[in-house]
């Protein structure tokens, strides 16, 4: 059950790409029917989780990295049902089945330690979730802009040209992309902060929440990275960072949200490892 | 009767043979009354263009095509050897179908090339205005005028590759997407400058500002363009709000250099600029394109995109074909239910005759009437048989199944005995057109 996602991600991958290639609507319509049954899926399977641990799976970073995935394709979804524009499914789906690997390959449930028995732990964790499905999006965006940007550019009119929409809608929906993922970061971020200082007055402290400090590289780089999209949203309204920069930025921002997520999650946190 | 089309093309026929075969040598019209003067057949439209020679005739039997094929050779005087076995031939819905694809440009040399269907419509002009024409071939022509409109908006078969502005509006749809807020600023106001601007008006834009040496001429576009002048000393300002800029004048020098943009590009706090120099010699620095969220493109740059969407026309080829099937279809279907229209022809003459007859046998008794009276009388009971036969004449034309309209007619036959009228059907062709309008 919990390969099933993944599977479907995977088969939705692969039709995207080769709807991207041929422009096939057919094709394209089964890809999108894939992704859904992807994603109910994946509802399924956290809904199951939720059952069994009796609370929401969103313990230790594999837990987050599935429930990330799952935000990610529920957006994905939105965005393309509202737009009629399916051109992004084929960078999406891919990003889907390269961060559902790791769940799929490590599907234990963390119990939850009694420390994290709190709603603003659910709220901190959700809104990070959220905030970073949207960065996903904002990277694809500015990955796709920057690919069509070279195009019109070089004057080479070709693959990217006759399949993605105009440069202004993706950069329209990039901006909105990093407004909705920042507002979520900084709910994220305080919510965070409130939760970590009613704990720390609290009996017993557990010692991960003793390391809670901006020397916490996990801590540390997450609030570098509210620092670029900060940046970001400033830059676009009073310097005029739209366009190419503002896709660099996206992307670049991404990278560092991503590292942050997987490879500090994983090995270099001693306050976030749960 | 039945429809045949009968001809030569560049597929089947040499180019030498095209060349002597050319019915628009002493004009179509003489081919047409040539061809009528033989009773070749009953409707006639002759086609005739450098890559093809085409006879669509209606006839009552498969001799028709015989006639139309020998007269190929007859009226070119050479041996008909030379041209049977060039020659094509098609029936019916077939016929139909070859005609919708010639005009749609699927049986070019160049596929998808837009004059075709300007030279079908003027053949069709001629036979039109000869009279060769009737119910038929109007309906044919008509029906392949429709085709050549969908296949050019329905299809990317005609696009793009017809012309420089295309590809110009294109690009900047690609970059702004709906052009409809963008404003554009037009440097110039010759001839090159005026048609792009007309291309950009037709994209509803926001504003067209013309800038020229002479404020008077900028004034003369900006009318035709319901735009605005601007004067040449102020084009800085016009730089930093428009979004698309189109750069038409007979400089020797280029009028944007790269410090100029560098510059404008500073009040524009960086939005997208689209430059388009039409100009020979070029009106912008080339180094003006290495300008960040500017994007340059001069007159080569756009003949190449012209040249690479004629390339890619070939894809758009089977949804052209899906469209000439669609009209196909519908024209059979009209074929069938036409059949139908001797038999209302006849129904009305029928009661036509009986009303005159009664009018002819009370004749003594409405003598004594005054003049105004007896035409009431005529006018009252015309509207009486025209209300009665409404009804029936809709129902008629409404069937479109073959054994119906054979049902519907052998009952109407017997139950107004019109067998008799029958052979008079023919000389009722003239109102055929009224009753089927």
């Amino acid at each position: 059950m919990h390969l099933l996602p993944l599977l479907l991600y995977a088969a939705a991958a692969a039709a995207y790409i080769a709807h991207f290639a041929w422009r096939d609507p057919r094709v394209g319509r089964l890809a999108t029917g894939l992704v859904a049954g992807g994603v109910l899926a994946h509802t399924f399977l956290i809904g199951m989780q939720t059952v069994q641990a009796g609370h929401a799976p969103l313990v230790g970073t594999s837990a987050a990295i599935s429930a990330f995935v799952w935000l990610l394709g529920l957006a994905y979804l939105y965005i393309e049902l509202t737009s009629d524009e399916r051109s992004m499914g084929v960078f999406v789906s891919v990003l889907l089945v390269g961060l559902d690997i790791i769940p799929a390959l490590d599907p234990a449930i963390t119990p939850r330690p009694p420390v994290l028995q709190s709603p603003l732990f659910t709220v901190h964790v959700m809104s990070l979730l959220f905030a970073y499905a949207s960065f996903a999006l904002a990277c694809v965006l500015g990955v796709t802009y920057a690919l069509l940007f070279k195009e019109i550019k070089a004057k080479q009119l070709g693959f990217f040209y006759t399949r993605l929409p105009p440069l202004a809608t993706l950069d329209l929906m990039n901006s909105r992309a990093i407004t909705v993922g920042w507002t979520f970061l900084t709910i994220g971020v305080v919510v965070g902060v409130v939760w970590a200082w009613q704990v720390k007055g609290s009996p017993s402290p557990d010692p991960r929440v003793q390391a809670m400090s901006l020397a916490d590289p996990k801590i540390l780089v997450a609030l570098v990275s509210w620092g670029i999209y900060s940046f970001a949203l400033f830059a676009r309204k009073t310097a005029g960072w739209s366009g190419r920069r503002a896709a660099y930025l996206s992307g670049i921002a991404f990278a560092v949200v991503l590292l942050n997520f997987v490879l500090v999650g994983y090995f270099l946190t001693a306050s976030h490892n749960f | 009767m039945r429809l045949f089309a009968v001809g030569l093309s560049h597929r089947t026929a040499p180019v030498e043979l095209r060349e002597t075969v050319d019915f628009a040598r002493k004009g179509l019209g003489h081919a047409l009354a040539e061809l009528s003067g033989r009773g070749a057949g009953r409707e006639l439209v002759v086609l005739a263009t450098c890559n093809r020679a085409e006879i669509y005739a209606v006839g009552d039997t498969d001799e028709t095509a015989e006639h139309v094929g020998r007269f190929f050779s007859e009226y070119h005087e050479i041996p008909h050897d030379r041209v049977r076995e060039h020659l094509y031939i098609y029936r019916g819905p077939d016929a139909a179908r070859h005609l919708f694809r010639v005009a749609a440009g699927l049986d070019s040399l160049v596929v998808g090339e837009p004059q075709i269907l300007g030279q079908v419509k003027a053949a069709y002009g001629v036979a039109s205005d000869g009279q060769f024409t009737a119910a038929l071939t109007n309906r044919l022509f008509h029906s392949a005028f429709t085709v050549g409109k969908r296949v050019r908006s329905e299809t990317g078969l005609g696009e793009g590759a017809v012309s420089v502005s295309y590809a110009a509006i294109a690009l900047a749809k690609k970059i702004f997407g709906d052009l409809k807020g963008r404003a554009v600023l037009i440097l110039g106001a010759g001839e090159m400058a005026k048609l792009t601007g007309i291309h950009l008006q037709s994209q509803h834009v926001k504003q067209i500002t013309i800038a020229s040496r002479t404020l008077a001429t900028a004034q003369g576009l900006a009318a035709r363009l319901d735009g605005v002048a601007a004067p040449w000393e102020r084009i800085d300002q016009a730089l930093s709000s428009a979004d698309i800029v189109v750069t038409a004048t007979g400089a020797s020098e280029p009028v944007l250099t790269r410090t100029r943009v560098d510059e404008v590009m500073r009040h524009r706090r960086n939005r997208p600029l689209f430059v388009i120099d039409i100009a020979v010699p070029r009106d912008v620095d080339p180094a003006v394109g290495q300008v960040d969220q500017v994007f340059l493109y001069n007159i080569d740059d756009l003949r190449t995109i012209v040249q690479e969407n004629l390339a890619r026309r070939g894809a758009e080829l089977a949804r052209a074909e899906a469209i000439v099937d669609e009209e196909v279809a519908k024209y059979s279907a009209w074929m069938q239910s036409r059949e139908i229209v001797p038999t209302v022809v006849a129904l009305r003459q029928r009661f036509e005759a009986i009303r005159r007859a009664e009018l002819e046998r009370l004749e003594p008794k409405l003598a004594g009437l005054p003049p105004e009276a007896r035409a009431r009388v005529d006018e009252v009971t015309r509207l009486i048989v025209e209300k009665l036969l409404l009804t029936p004449t809709e129902q008629l034309k409404a069937v479109s199944d073959e054994a119906m309209i054979v049902a519907y007619a052998d009952a109407l036959n017997r139950l107004f005995s019109l067998a008799q009228d029958k052979d008079r059907g023919q000389a009722a062709t003239e109102e055929e057109s009224e009753v089927s309008s």
